[in-house]
């Protein structure tokens, strides 16, 4: 704050809206009259001198004088002409022409003078997820110190138990025999203590080999400084883990040296090394250069910061909600946080807080000196692979000892507005739990596939085989309901022997209307009767430049719904189809989520659509083909979804 | 020579006296952080402007910066409210009144949702969800323009409204 000023700033600004008289700004405090000479003055050199200091001073003082602001409402009585601008003329906020830099709530494509939407209850229940994990209400973001013990898989997430916008978080927490079906639990921590005064933040669990439960949390203190915290459950005999334990000693963590105190956050699952020495690493930042810092502990109270970070990657800014762990390079089973050695490759993993994307990278993880290098330095933490090519942030794995798996679960925020939540009464869902293995047949990537439990939710099932689709056409589905669907398809081209045309600029086009010779084809999901609302998800291959075909993996949200203040974005990546291999995606529509998986799991794309029509009854599925040179003939097996019918944990019934 | 003398003492007891004091005076240090910061914006002018006129401005950091126009967002829903809620008490043709309501409804959810959470946002080191939030003020704004089927007695509110979100937006983003 400036000086002795005696009239706020923020007070200066509201009265000049409805004051339009007063233009220019009250004078500075203390400089109400400029100072006058005080003696009468006998020389006349002296006075000139005096005169024209003088003249110095009141100019000095009055030069403090600011400019008016543009007012609001100073114009506009309706009785006035109107502005002659069209609203579409008037720039907006900066657009960013990479997909990947646009901020999801910035929306540069206004369409004109489209009318604003008006939501009804029936459109915005709908919205509402079936089988996703979602709380009651309000608002979610990162998962947090997921893990299994005694019988059950409990997670736990940022929340903010009074508002659907992010704010006042604290710890709440979930349990399911299953990953699918999720019972609510009451809040585990809240911010009560100095060292999370200001938001009990996200964290990783550590299992030690005797069972016990290590929590280590980011803790936003009363000062505002980011430290990392260890809480324990107060009775590990207890299956659902109700009551947590902080630490007396906390912080056992503070931002070290050259770190600054709002760059220190979220840190990981712990990993034994072959000192006998427990690891972890936090994620930083050294001006653009994304880091992960390396501390070694014993018990968890102490640590020693290592001299080395485990990686670090120019220009990618501060890498929030670092994750690192082993794959098995057979890629049958996943693996312990602890388990190293040959057959055995290290992910690394960062959620980019400028772009708010996932990265992950393959690499070889050094344990006698605690660095990482990745198989394919063009394809760093933070330049490469992503985990999911849509709407996804603040992931994180852990493993499952019961299946012997490594599960991903990833953040899903709403693309919709602020007043939207605000309205509907939430925000943000959590990814299907995803099985993590190494890809051993590409090499460079891993799969990701829905917990295998999620089957237990399917109904009855549609075949079609072999259905043919016409280059610019679209064939109904007919399978009833189309809100709740685990769909599997194969596609298969044939060429129509047509001179080939000219190719789409990379990646996915602009959607799903951007033809060429060998797509886009795919599904149509959430799409009403009349394909006034849809969203394509697809494949489009190209030649490219050497005479093999590149193929894309896409979604396109562009016309999911007629609603104008919802973000919707096309989304995408190139994914790897070796020979022999028949071009296959799975899809899961939940309502207002969709997770898209192509070959197998290498590329994933979740949506979020919110459409007006393709809602309830009135939501249909298709096949579609616009590819120009190609038939394109499709099989698949489409299941209707139960509900995971999420509700609270009984507790009242227990003894 | 004497009266010289004390006069050229006093102008310099006055000057002490005065410059410390002189609220708002931009020493050419912090006038470059507004200069540089604001040259990363959209609207390099406005942005000087609005922060230039704020007597924060010269001790704040880019955080600082980011919430003093995040209160000039504040301040600017609140009169457009304020506003709206005026226009609504006349005699207002139907579909005006309706595009009205939407619009007390989007600036209501600006206020009690995307300045809080700017705010606490950039206090606690977490500045994506600000920049969620400035960016979610432009689309409220621009919701509440298409509001409107006829013409809109609020489209300089609006842009105000877009303009300084869209400048809060690009300050953020260099905190990220």
């Amino acid at each position: 704050m400036g000086g002795s000023s005696t009239i706020p700033s923020h007070t200066r600004i509201t009265t000049t809206t409805s004051d339009l008289e007063n233009a220019a700004y009250a004078p500075l405090p203390g400089h109400s009259s400029p100072a006058s000479p005080r003696r009468p003055l006998k020389g006349f050199a002296g006075i000139i001198v005096s005169v024209i200091f003088l003249l110095a001073l009141v100019a000095l003082i009055l030069d403090q004088s600011q400019e008016p602001l543009d007012k609001p409402g100073k114009d506009e009585a309706p009785t006035l002409t109107s502005n002659a601008t069209s609203f579409s003329n008037i720039s907006g906020p900066v657009a960013r022409g990479v997909a990947q830099g646009v901020s999801a709530k910035s929306n540069p494509s206004f369409s004109g003078h489209e009318l604003s939407y008006n939501w009804t209850n029936a459109m915005f229940s709908w919205q509402r997820t079936a089988f996703h994990f979602q709380p009651e209400r309000n608002w979610m973001n990162d998962p947090d110190g997921p893990l299994y013990h005694k019988g059950w898989y409990h997670l736990f997430y940022q929340y903010n138990p009074d508002s659907a916008v992010w704010g006042n978080i604290t710890w709440g927490h979930a349990v399911s025999t299953d990953l699918i079906h999720w019972l609510y639990l009451p809040i585990a921590m809240v911010p009560d203590s100095w060292f999370d005064w200001n938001g009990v933040w996200t964290g990783s669990a550590t299992i030690l080999p005797d069972g016990q439960i290590v929590m280590l949390y980011t803790g936003d203190t009363d000062n505002y400084v980011q430290v990392q915290n260890l809480a324990y459950p107060a009775n590990l005999s207890d299956p659902l883990l109700l009551d947590w334990v902080k630490y007396s000693g906390n912080p056992v963590l503070v931002p070290p040296t050259g770190i600054a105190p709002k760059d220190f956050r979220d840190p990981t699952t712990a990993w034994l090394g072959p000192d006998g020495k427990w690891r972890l690493t936090i994620g930083s930042k050294v001006n653009t250069t994304g880091i992960s810092l390396v501390y070694t502990t014993t018990n968890f109270t102490d640590y020693e910061l290592l001299d080395t970070v485990l990686h670090a990657v120019p220009g990618t800014g501060m890498w929030e909600c670092v994750d690192f762990y082993p794959v098995s390079i057979n890629g049958t089973k996943g693996l312990d946080t602890s388990a190293g050695g040959p057959g055995v490759k290290h992910v690394l993993k960062a959620s980019l807080d400028n772009t708010k994307l996932d990265y992950y990278a393959l690499g070889t993880y050094f344990a006698e000196n605690d660095t990482w290098v990745p198989d394919d330095p063009e394809q760093d933490v933070g330049i490469g692979l992503r985990y999911d090519y849509g709407r996804y942030y603040a992931s994180k794995t852990f493993y499952d000892p019961v299946k012997e798996r490594r599960i991903l679960w990833g953040w899903i925020n709403e693309t919709d507005t602020e007043n939207d939540d605000l309205a509907k009464g939430w925000a943000s869902v959590q990814t299907i739990p995803r099985t993590v293995l190494y890809d051993n047949n590409t090499g460079t990537n891993i799969l990701q596939w829905p917990v295998e439990e999620l089957e237990s939710l399917r109904l009855n099932s549609t075949d079609f085989d072999g259905v043919v689709v016409e280059p610019g056409s679209v064939v109904e589905l007919d399978i009833g309901s189309a809100t709740q669907l685990d769909i599997l398809a194969e596609f298969e081209i044939e060429s129509l022997g047509l001179e080939e045309t000219n190719e789409v600029n990379g990646l996915c086009g602009s959607g799903a209307t951007d033809r060429s010779s060998f797509g886009p084809f795919g599904l149509l999901v959430i799409a009403d009767e009349t394909l006034s609302e849809l969203t394509p998800i697809y494949f489009r291959l190209a030649n490219s430049s050497d005479g093999s075909f590149e193929t894309y993996f896409c979604a396109d949200e562009r016309r999911s719904s007629k609603a104008s203040d919802v973000f919707k974005q096309v989304y995408g990546s190139s994914v790897p189809v070796l020979d022999g291999e028949t071009l296959s995606m799975r899809i899961l529509v939940d309502h207002s989520i969709v997770e898209s998986f192509a070959q197998g799991g290498r590329r994933v794309i979740t949506s979020r659509l919110y459409p007006t029509e393709a809602i309830y009854g009135a939501a249909r599925l298709f096949l579609f083909n616009n590819a120009t040179g190609v038939n394109v003939k499709a099989t698949l097996k489409i299941w209707q979804l139960n509900y995971a019918f999420i509700h609270p944990f009984p507790l009242d019934q227990m003894h | 020579m004497k009266l010289l003398l004390l006069i050229f003492l006093v102008q310099a007891v006055l000057q002490t006296i005065y410059l410390p004091a002189s609220q708002g005076t931009v020493q050419p240090m912090d006038a470059r952080l507004i200069e540089q910061t604001c040259k990363q914006t959209p609207l390099y002018n406005l942005c000087v402007s609005i922060l230039k006129s704020d007597s924060r401005s010269s001790k704040a950091d880019v955080t600082g910066l980011a919430l003093i126009m995040v209160d000039v967002l504040k301040a600017k829903a609140t009169g457009t409210r304020n506003y709206i809620k005026r226009l609504l008490r006349g005699n207002l043709k139907r579909d005006v009144r309706h595009g009205l309501s939407s619009c007390a409804e989007v600036y209501n959810s600006v206020l009690e949702a995307d300045v809080p959470v700017a705010i606490e946002a950039l206090q606690k080191g977490n500045p994506k969800f600000a920049e969620q939030a400035a960016n979610d003020a432009a689309i409220e704004a621009s919701s509440c323009e298409r509001s409107f089927s006829g013409h809109s007695p609020l489209t300089k509110s609006n842009k105000s409204m877009q303009d300084v979100s869209s400048v809060a937006a690009a300050i953020v983003r260099l905190l990220l």
